[in-house]
């Protein structure tokens, strides 16, 4: 080795100050942190109760759902556990909550938050049809968080896991983390692309791109409480997008859109901290399972078959 | 004109190296070199226009194949870019003969410059918010490996840069051959972080391999040297004297060195890639879509003719063989087709999803487990590699500047190969 002593008591230190900083930077992100996120008095809601519709013990799901999620909002975020449970016995795979859910969240073509899978099984005469919605899975123990090399996304105190579309470089590594492929991206399509009046007249300019499309795919969501407007290229166009059980729905006391769309009252939403709530009879009472349990994810999204 | 200056502007002129016979003379390397670039330029300009007017819609990924063709020329970039410290460096500390002196370190450091450039171009471009890429740097999360890799990347750009400066000072500076060995270190573990970035992921299958972080730094070495074989024989091509006495048997030797490592990586990534693919395979009713995808699937011939047999095979032969134009074939051959042995593991990866009739539940264009690269895609490859090219052309020049600045020794100066 051509290299004198002076020299080789440095590379040592050198190599061994590199290794050592690389090291700290590693560990340092994985030490627990306290959550910045809002908690405590200033998140509890006053929801008005439904007091014009009377309580009766054979009540509609919906509105005991509706009850109980007043009675949650009550509580600080921190002491929430929003859990979903969809029953496959009464899902009859009329897509209404995919539907309900590109309405409600303004989704481009090619985002979606919640495709319905159908299985067909057996041979006739006996054959089934299985139905399986999914949405974000909500997961205790999320993989697509630690992969964003940007701090966008975390999971909120009460079990949410969102994405802050001004933080959001657009890299995609969320979406290939997650097992269930419930994170989309936003590339910037228009239903109205090449459609809209004076499409032809506008095709190719600079100021359009390639599509040119009707003001009302423009009009701002409201994911998360805040109101993003896609226009002019900004975010979440270009972000990685996904479910948020409809966050901004449950802050002024509505249920998620795909629990007030299902036809059948397969899909439960609540608080699992709730012990007299549907969603926790539910678990206590019905056999239910999670998709990709081998995953080591802890989904909070629970399955009837 | 100042005679500093000269080099500068002074083109490329093509001489007889009929003494290594690495490149036929009879070709004019030069010229076809200039079209190559050319060429690649403006149909790389026009992919550029298509990405900046149209963003993401021209392009091929979705979001179930989320990345492409273009983070498949981050990751062979960036490896090469690697390999080729990773070697230079060796050699320089170790003093191998061919790579000792501060002229073949700083050749290096332009080669791994040009390589790793063009590859955070081509990653920037695929980023869905161009103007945000910053926040990787102020606001990282290092639990995230691609985090990891760019501060690595980074922290490499800023050492080849600070040993880049201290090449022109070699004598008496005892920090020199510290920063190249840290160098050294950086170059190790940045391509093998590129195969655990992919490791990492636990919902793919097919990379959740412990394997991957020492098949993507085989393959970066084995790029890498072939880069540098490559850039070295087009160097001497292109250089304006004759090489004789220990200058020629330093050319012999650095290039046979070379040869050997890229026949050694060649052998040694074909074993890791048969250990990987024979035991995945060996019990009969397994279950392995996304390796059944690279070995039958529609693009069967990406493995097959490009990676095994022009990238493999014919280079394993012409390496084996004592055609010295050959070598170069087989360093060119390995530089370009080994890109397929990150595709196939990029593309084959995101093929495959773990919820059956995700892609039926939900149909759209970019909701589909099936990626083809569009011409945007390619046109944008041709033109890293344009930029790549003249990264190398311009650092070199700055090389020779700064050499005739720094370190002015006459009597060299005027026997020195200029482009050195």
């Amino acid at each position: 080795m051509k290299m004198n002593r002076r020299e080789f008591t440095r590379s040592v230190a050198l190599v061994g100050a590199g290794v050592a900083t690389t090291a700290s930077f590693a560990f340092k992100d994985r030490l627990p942190k306290k959550s910045s996120d809002p908690a405590g008095a200033e998140t509890v809601r006053e929801i008005p109760p439904l007091e014009s519709i009377p309580q009766t013990t054979q009540e509609d799901p919906l509105l005991r759902m509706e009850r109980e999620l007043h009675k949650a909002m009550t509580k600080p975020v921190e002491e929430r556990k929003w859990v979903m449970i969809i029953d496959q016995r009464k899902c009859v795979g009329c897509h209404a909550c995919t539907v309900g859910c590109i309405a409600e969240n303004h989704l481009p073509p090619g985002v979606v938050y919640r495709p319905v899978t159908s299985e067909e099984s057996g041979e006739f005469p006996n054959v089934r049809l299985k139905f399986t919605p999914r949405p974000c899975m909500q997961c205790e123990q999320p993989p697509c968080v630690p992969v964003c090399p940007v701090k966008a996304t975390w999971r909120r105190p009460d079990g949410v896991t969102i994405v802050d579309y001004d933080k959001c470089i657009g890299c995609r590594y969320c979406l290939t983390a997650c097992p269930y492929g419930a994170r989309t991206s936003d590339f910037g399509r228009y239903y109205t692309a090449s459609e809209a009046e004076g499409a032809s007249r506008l095709q190719g300019s600079p100021l359009c791109g390639s599509d040119p499309h009707m003001a009302y795919e423009d009009i701002p969501n409201h994911e998360l409480a805040k109101s993003w407007d896609r226009s002019h290229h900004k975010s979440p166009m270009g972000n990685a997008r996904k479910c948020t059980f409809c966050l901004h729905r449950l802050e002024v006391g509505l249920l998620p859109i795909c629990s007030t769309t299902c036809i059948g009252r397969a899909n439960l939403f609540g608080d699992a901290n709730d012990p007299e709530s549907l969603v926790s009879e539910t678990l206590a009472k019905e056999p239910t399972y999670t998709l990709l349990p081998h995953k080591g994810t802890k989904p909070r999204v629970f399955y009837i078959a | 004109m100042n005679d500093t200056l000269k080099p500068l502007v002074k083109p490329f002129s093509i001489r007889n190296v009929a003494e290594t016979d690495y490149l036929p003379v009879t070709l004019p390397w030069r010229p076809i070199l200039w079209v190559v670039w050319i060429i690649f330029s403006l149909v790389g300009i026009m992919g550029l226009i298509q990405r900046f007017l149209e963003g993401h819609l021209p392009a091929g990924y979705g979001s179930y194949v989320p990345w492409g063709l273009w983070i498949g020329i981050y990751f062979h970039g960036v490896g090469m870019a690697g390999g080729a410290f990773l070697l230079g460096g060796l050699g320089y500390i170790f003093g191998w003969k061919g790579f000792h002196d501060e002229k073949n370190l700083r050749q290096m450091i332009v080669l791994a410059v040009s390589t790793i450039l063009p590859a955070f171009f081509a990653v920037w471009l695929d980023l869905g918010q161009l103007a945000r890429f910053q926040n990787i740097f102020f606001h990282p999360s290092f639990t995230s490996m691609m985090a990891f890799n760019s501060w690595m990347y980074s922290v490499f750009l800023v050492l080849a840069g600070i040993i880049w400066v201290m090449s022109y000072r070699p004598k008496g500076n005892y920090w020199l051959k510290p920063f190249v060995c840290l160098g050294v270190v950086f170059s190790i573990l940045f391509p093998s972080q590129s195969g655990a970035f992919f490791g990492v992921v636990d919902a793919k299958g097919y990379w959740h391999s412990a394997l991957l972080p020492m098949m993507f730094l085989l393959s970066a070495i084995t790029a890498g040297s072939s880069l540098l074989l490559l850039a070295r024989v087009l160097i001497e091509a292109s250089a304006d004297r004759k090489l004789s006495g220990e200058e020629l048997e330093n050319e012999h030797a650095m290039i046979g060195t070379l040869r050997l490592v890229v026949l050694l990586g060649l052998i040694g990534y074909f074993v890791f890639e048969f250990a990987e693919f024979s035991i995945t395979l060996w019990n009969p009713y397994i279950h392995a879509p996304a390796l059944r995808l690279v070995l039958f699937g529609p693009y069967w011939w990406v493995f097959w003719v490009v990676h095994l047999f022009v990238g493999g095979l014919i280079p394993l032969a012409l390496l084996l063989s004592k055609w010295r134009f050959g070598w170069t074939i087989a360093a060119f051959l390995v530089a370009v087709c080994f890109i397929s042995a990150r595709l196939n593991v990029l593309i084959p990866g995101q093929a495959v999803g773990e919820l059956a009739g995700l892609q039926e539940a939900f149909q759209d264009e970019r909701l589909r487990y099936i990626y083809h690269a569009t011409p945007m895609e390619y046109w944008v490859g041709l033109f890293t590699v344009a930029m790549g090219m003249a990264i190398f052309v311009i650092g070199r020049r700055i090389n020779f500047f700064a050499h005739s600045v720094f370190d002015p020794k006459p009597d060299e100066a005027k026997t020195s190969d200029p482009n050195n």
